[in-house]
């Protein structure tokens, strides 16, 4: 039963949309802000670059972000929630592409072909900063540490297909996904150990090219084995090593 | 986790006090909540959610048969008396369709652990009818195998024998809940349910020798013209049968609410003395023959699966009592039937006419229902920590649902100090206890934790906590 008294609940876990950034700081999430400052720059600096930026959202779940064949105008990056980026192939199936946390930009795939060529879905309510891609380009052309950091985006989006790239077992990839994830999180200050899987195992199963109850075997196998426990969506990792150990063989060294 | 819980005190005088009008808290919120904002929309969103899990619950079934073949007038359950087997036919057919309407709604790799079948009178149903219901669930479900499974059916041993009972056992069921009561032949002749202990074995040695894994038998204590004498003859008989399981009810005499209980002479009826040393004698009996008090109106011996859940800190409150699967989905089948589909709660159309009209109309015939909203969640979680375990680790509970225990359940202490200067709990700053003494009133400790009983000063429908 709801009621007006909220007295002893404790505040949510850390949430980047609860940290706006201000006149001297950035957004605890910015996709720019580690590469901005590594080189000496700070806010106040970025204006121009704050001036091309703009906060949108709520997205709430399965609310499109963009569409296939939308013109890109812009890319976008998560500052809360989740998306999943999606494609449709010729015999009308969907492919799920991607997952994109807190930190991570969508729409980079979409700078040559000048349109989206894939669908981004909120999985949860999301909230994003939309970066005009005409003015970051210019900006980039004045600031290389911008235009490297870009590039670094555009190549990491290359790199991350070969999670899914080559033969390998269900086991492995389940546990590479999950290590993936955690590291990902861990990287914007999150926890690396636990956290809400907010796609279906639908999604996780297209996006690993598994069968739905293979994911959840997996994950069972996992759970009896101590590596992990599941409750509901949210996934605690016990074993963090021995899970990246399953799944080394698709991970960066 | 594991621990032992004090054994149960009886205080009659304490008992007395504390004897008013309480939910069972076999659902949190209780089914007074329920409301008709939550349809077959609703419970069609919740099955499609609960199928993204990670690792979906496995599946639970409750099937609800409604009819019996003679009235026992104490009886509060939802039943239509009739002998006419066509009847039953009529009702199958939208029972068919029903699980052709929600089975498909569930991924098929989210097994069958837990059925059960109750009433009504389940074997109201004759074999062939029976085998083909089973047939018909099996074919829109998957059944989990066999050693993963727990299937259970209530049974009324006048109805039954041993080959119907051999029957089920070869269908699959390896639970049997039987009906009992009292075995007085004054009070038999009261509640209109003459019933002798040769059938009731027949019955009971049927499901041991058929492999039935568990064997629980029901008694009533507080029935009209029942005496301590009486009551303890019956106890001797029922130890004699050694079942697994003794549920004692407390009788609810409700005549406005349910109308068999008219014929019932409500001078007839025991005194609340006496009504309470009834159930303290067979406290007494049941634990001096070696059953375990388990909580509320359940009795298990100690090497039964619901004793070492117990032991072993996963049981868990469901529509049944207590049951070792809390994990599942359950999925309510029949008329009045209620489900409980991850945050959600949903009953079926509580008359046959209501029922039929929906299955008729191609509709899943949900009538009510709730979704929990994190409150709801928080206090489920909490009632059956202290309704199964009988103690709570504030600190850590808090830690787990981000609260501060002390100031989100400010006034909910506050009435648990009440109860804890009476002696039913003891409270440190860490944990709470429920006592030997409280632990025959537990209804009454986890009503201080019930938000809506204390919001509006909900009508009391509730039969009395013990």
């Amino acid at each position: 039963m709801r009621s007006e008294n909220q007295a002893g609940r404790l505040p949510e876990p850390p949430s980047p949309i609860a940290d706006d950034g201000d006149e001297a700081h950035f957004c605890r999430t910015c996709a720019f802000a580690s590469a901005c400052q590594a080189v000496g720059y700070g806010k106040p600096e970025l204006r121009e670059l704050h001036c091309l930026v703009e906060h949108v959202g709520p997205f709430r779940a399965g609310e499109y972000v963009f569409r296939t064949g939308n013109p890109f105008r812009a890319i976008f990056a998560v500052r809360s929630g989740t998306v999943k980026t999606s494609m449709v192939d010729k015999e009308g199936r969907e492919q799920v592409l991607g997952f994109y946390l807190p930190g991570e930009v969508i729409g980079l795939n979409a700078i040559y072909p000048e349109h989206f060529p894939c669908d981004a879905v909120a999985l949860e309510t999301s909230y994003f900063c939309r970066f005009s891609f005409p003015a970051m380009s210019a900006l980039a052309a004045r600031m290389p540490a911008v235009q490297t950091h870009l590039f670094r985006l555009l190549s990491k989006e290359l790199g991350s297909a070969s999670l899914l790239a080559g033969d390998h077992s269900a086991d492995e990839r389940m546990a590479a996904f999950l290590t993936d994830l955690g590291q990902r999180y861990a990287a914007r200050g999150f926890s690396g150990t636990q956290f809400q899987l907010s796609m279906s195992r639908g999604d996780i199963a297209n996006y690993l090219r598994l069968a739905a109850e293979t994911v959840s075997r997996v994950l069972s196998r996992f759970r009896s084995q101590g590596l992990i426990q599941v409750e509901g969506r949210q996934l605690l990792i016990l074993d963090p090593a021995a899970l990246h150990h399953i799944g080394r063989s698709l991970l960066p060294d | 986790m594991s621990h032992t819980l004090a054994a149960p005190a009886f205080d009659p005088a304490l008992i007395a006090r504390y004897d008013t009008a309480g939910p069972r808290y076999t659902s949190y919120p209780t089914a007074p909540q329920f409301h008709t904002g939550f349809g077959a929309a609703e419970l069609r969103e919740a099955i499609r959610v609960s199928n993204e899990e990670p690792i979906p619950r496995p599946l639970s079934l409750y099937v609800h048969v409604p009819f019996c073949m003679s009235p026992c007038f104490y009886c509060g359950c939802n039943r239509v008396i009739t002998r006419d087997v066509g009847k039953a036919d009529r009702y199958l057919e939208r029972l068919y369709r029903e699980i052709e309407l929600i089975a498909p709604l569930f991924d098929r790799d989210r097994t069958v652990r837990q059925l059960h079948f109750g009433g009504g009178t389940p074997n109201f149903l004759d074999m062939p009818r029976m085998r083909e219901l089973m047939e018909s669930l099996a074919r829109h479900f998957s059944f989990a195998r066999d050693n993963a499974r727990e299937f259970g059916i209530e049974i009324d041993p006048r109805f039954a024998n041993a080959e119907y009972v051999r029957g089920l056992g070869e269908m699959g069921f390896n639970r049997i809940s039987v009906g009992i009561q009292d075995f007085d032949p004054v009070v038999q002749q009261a509640v209109n349910r003459i019933q002798s202990v040769a059938e009731t074995r027949e019955v009971i040695e049927a499901a041991r020798a058929s492999g039935f894994v568990s064997a629980s038998v029901d008694l009533i204590y507080g029935l009209p013209r029942q005496t301590l004498a009486g009551f303890d003859r019956t106890l001797t008989e029922i130890i004699a049968l050694g079942s697994d399981r003794v549920a004692v009810y407390g009788y609810a005499h409700l005549p406005d609410l349910f109308k068999a209980q008219k014929h019932i002479n409500a001078d007839e009826l025991p005194d609340p003395a006496t009504r309470l040393a009834l159930f303290g004698r067979a406290l007494e009996r049941l634990t001096a023959a070696g059953y375990v008090y388990i909580g509320m109106d359940h009795f298990a011996r100690a090497d039964d699966e619901l004793a070492r859940a117990q032991r072993e800190g996963t049981l868990q409150r469901n529509f049944q009592g207590y049951s070792t699967h809390g994990e599942c989905d359950i999925i309510g089948l029949g008329v009045s039937a209620i489900g409980r589909i991850g945050d959600t709660y949903s009953q079926n159309a509580r008359d046959l006419t209501g029922y039929y009209a929906a299955i008729d109309a191609g509709r899943l015939p949900i009538a009510r229902g709730l979704e929990l909203d994190e409150d709801d969640l928080i206090r489920r979680t909490l009632i059956g920590e202290l309704m199964c375990h009988g103690e709570l680790d504030m600190q850590l509970f808090g830690a787990r649902h981000r609260l501060l225990f002390g100031e989100y359940f400010a006034a909910e202490l506050a009435r648990l100090r009440a109860l804890a200067a009476d002696g039913l709990v003891t409270l440190d700053g860490r944990m709470i206890r429920v006592t030997a003494r409280g632990r025959l009133l537990l209804r009454s400790i986890a009503m201080c934790f019930d938000a809506y009983l204390h919001a509006n000063e909900a009508p009391k429908r509730f039969s009395r906590t013990i």
